[in-house]
């Protein structure tokens, strides 16, 4: 008999609903985090991601529903579960006229550190995130990646257990874009729980143990990358092209197990398979044995793009 | 607290920090302290009479007499003093003709030509300029009477003083008459300006200061705060202390400034203080209002600016309250500015204790408690509005 380590998770949402007037912007939304783990919300503009964070947060009240933080309920009102969360607004929220370390020092201090603990973390923070050398300047006259950098800093200026972080890297050049999910990534690595939201995909399979698909303020489908994607079928497809007898090695290759269908035309063949890396091999022999010359062959499988296009009907990104 | 005195902090050095604040803030109220100072006259309530006169015997003396009396005298020719009359750059001309002079040094009786402007000191002015006259008619018929006995004419002057000098008896001061004259007896010539703009310009900073209210509502930084663990309480208290803070800095900026570069007398410092701490409560919730109900910031930056003014000027600011008619001088209690305004002349002028500006202070806190309850749940309403 062995007993399973159950930690208790950092966060939990349980059926959260929120409405603004007729709009259901939140819609039973449930999942939790746990130490170390990075949980992605994946959805198009409008899903519902940063009321979700916000109610998370304790920044909105909840319509339904219940958010637990450290095991403690989150409301607008509680104060000790704020403690625990570092929340980086999707909106930039900095004093533009005070300096990056003027607005490090002030929210160190709402977070209730103070003197030499808070300047030395202040410094620790602003080589973190690259700004140790315009410390002094005001943060009106920084690139939008800068000020981008400063509002992740003053989120996990006090160590948070859970780090939220909406859209972090929205209108950031692909430079601080990747410096910034590197950090991510290290502080994840150091124990801390992030829920990260995005409609990037690329930044969300990078990221996250798991990801929630959100539209339309609910969630469609939560697992890790593999498991959404097996959602969609887990078909592959392989195209070859070439010359040579197309419709013979159609004929073949439909023999193979791993083959489920094949699409010929004269110049090449698209094979729908199961697990293609594995099966490639045997498909190009195949197709070379019927009398096919090869001139390219392509492998593609399903990301969360082709996720989220089974499951909703539409694509990410409009 | 300490989250609290955290956001007053951060609010007093964005206030600090807005170049635009520093003329406004530092030197402005100066500049208008200095004006307002000049135009209570380089003697203050002393009065000042323009003459136009050839030099005489005549014109010596009642010169002589004027300026004893502390009246500030200045010279010019007849269309000149006109001028300054109707201007109101003085407030009486005082004419001495050719004859007039003659006559007088000839023992005789002389009517001297005086003018009187429409400046409110000028009725003061006009009754010290007849007792001058008085008192040179009768030193003149003293001189009559000593050269008609064959004492040569400088002699008896020169006997005249020495006997006056040797009479050390009640010297004879000529006390303004009127009621205006006497209101402001107490106070040098900034003292008045300092007090009023002070008042003026709490309010004005900490009303234009609310803009800053809009910029970190709309900047999502107040929200950012209450991500932190922070209370409601906390922060709206953060705020209106910030405000708070604001306002008394400005005020005692310009207390400091005036007392050390002009000598302003501000009474007792104690009671001032108090005077100023309540009415920069009064500011803060007035602020805390404007910032809360507002969402653009242009309109209240003008909204601000634009009611800083008006409630100055009927608060008696821009012109002393004790010139206000009736009507204007009751609808003048609707500010806060009047009732301060009344405090510190207790204190300046009539030497007031703390039981004297009591019921001034009382209305102050009142209208501070009114305003700061209401800018707080409007600035709470907003936050939960945006939630
Ligand atoms: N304060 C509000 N008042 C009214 N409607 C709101 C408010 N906040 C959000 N909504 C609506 O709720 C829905 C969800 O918005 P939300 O900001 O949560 O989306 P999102 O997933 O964060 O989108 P994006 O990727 O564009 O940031 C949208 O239709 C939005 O218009
Ligand atoms: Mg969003």
């Amino acid at each position: 008999m062995s007993i399973q380590e159950t930690q208790a998770p950092v966060l939990v949402v349980r059926d959260l609903v929120r409405r603004f007037g007729d709009l259901t912007a939140v819609d039973g939304v449930s999942f939790a985090i746990a130490r170390g783990e990075t949980f992605g919300l994946l959805g198009p503009n409008g899903a519902g991601k940063t009321t979700t964070i916000s109610m998370v947060a304790g920044l909105i009240p909840a319509d339904a529903g219940t958010v637990t933080v450290g095991g403690e309920q989150m409301s607008p009102r509680s104060v000790a579960p704020k403690r625990l969360i570092g929340l980086v607004p999707q909106d930039l929220a900095i004093y533009p006229e005070l300096t990056a370390r003027e607005n490090l020092t002030f929210f160190g201090r709402l977070q209730g550190i103070g003197g030499a603990a808070l300047k030395s973390r202040v410094e620790e923070v602003l080589s973190l995130i690259g700004l140790g050398e315009r410390a002094k300047e005001a943060t009106k006259n920084f690139s939008g990646g800068m000020k981008r950098r400063l509002n992740i800093g003053i989120g996990l200026l006090h160590q948070p257990e859970l780090l939220i972080l909406d859209e972090p890297t929205v209108g950031v050049d692909p430079q601080s874009r990747n410096s910034i999910l590197e950090s991510v990534e290290a502080l994840s690595g150091e124990g801390m729980a992030v829920l990260y939201t995005t409609h990037y995909m690329e930044e969300a399979e990078r990221l996250c143990d798991r990801i929630a698909i959100i539209d339309s303020g609910t969630v469609q489908a939560e697992g890790t990358r593999d498991e959404l994607i097996r959602l969609t079928g887990g078909v592959d497809h392989i195209r070859l092209e070439g010359s040579g007898d197309t419709a013979a090695a159609a004929t073949l290759l439909r023999e193979l197990p791993a083959v489920q269908a094949v699409d010929a035309d004269r110049h090449s063949l698209v094979l729908t398979v199961r697990d293609a890396p594995t099966a490639v091999a045997g498909i190009v022999n195949g197709a070379t044995n019927a009398g096919m010359s090869l001139a390219d062959v392509q492998i593609s499988r399903p990301d969360l793009e082709s996720v989220f296009l089974h499951l909703t009907g539409k694509a990410l990104r409009d | 607290m300490t989250r609290a005195l955290a956001i007053a902090g951060v609010e007093l050095r964005r206030f600090l920090k807005d170049r635009s604040n520093i003329f406004f803030v530092f030197i402005f109220p100066l500049l208008l302290v200095v004006v307002i100072g000049a135009q209570f006259g380089g003697g203050g309530s002393t009065g000042r009479v323009a003459v136009a006169a050839e030099d005489s015997t005549l014109r010596t003396a009642v010169v002589e007499v004027l300026e004893d009396d502390g009246l500030t005298v200045t010279f010019a020719d007849a269309e000149g003093v006109r001028e300054q009359v109707a201007r109101g750059r003085t407030d009486a001309g005082v004419f001495i003709d050719a004859a007039a002079a003659t006559a007088y040094t000839a023992g005789e009786g002389v009517r001297l030509e005086v003018v009187p402007s429409s400046q409110s000191q000028s009725q003061a002015t006009m009754q010290r300029i007849r007792t001058a006259a008085e008192a040179v008619r009768v030193e003149q018929a003293q001189v009559v009477v000593l050269t008609e006995r064959g004492v040569p004419a400088d002699d008896a002057q020169t006997a005249l003083e020495a006997a006056r000098e040797s009479v050390a008896g009640p010297t004879l001061r000529v006390e303004s008459v009127n009621e205006i004259q006497q209101e402001f007896s107490g106070l040098g010539q900034f003292d008045l300006g300092a007090s009023s703009q002070l008042l003026l310009f709490v309010f004005l900073s900490s009303l234009a200061g609310s803009v800053t209210l809009i910029q970190a509502r709309r900047q999502g930084v107040i929200a950012r705060t209450l991500a932190a663990p922070v209370s409601t309480a906390q922060a709206l208290g953060g705020q209106a202390l910030g405000r708070f803070v604001i306002a008394l800095f400005q005020g005692s900026y310009i207390m400091g400034a005036t007392a050390l570069l002009f000598g302003v007398d501000w009474g007792n410092i104690w009671l001032s203080l108090t005077v100023l701490t309540v009415f920069s409560t009064v500011a803060a919730g007035a602020a805390m209002l404007v910032g809360a109900l507002m969402d653009n910031e242009g309109a209240a930056s003008g909204v601000g600016i634009g009611a800083g003014l008006v409630l100055a000027a009927l608060g008696g600011c821009m012109m002393p309250l004790e010139f206000f008619p009736d009507t204007m001088r009751t609808i003048a209690n609707i500010t806060p500015h009047a009732w301060a305004y009344e405090a510190f002349a207790e204190i300046q002028r009539q030497e007031g204790t703390l039981a004297d500006i009591l019921p001034q202070l009382g209305v102050l806190l009142g209208m501070a408690l009114v305003l700061l309850a209401l800018g707080t749940w409007a600035l709470r309403r907003s936050l939960v509005r945006s939630m």
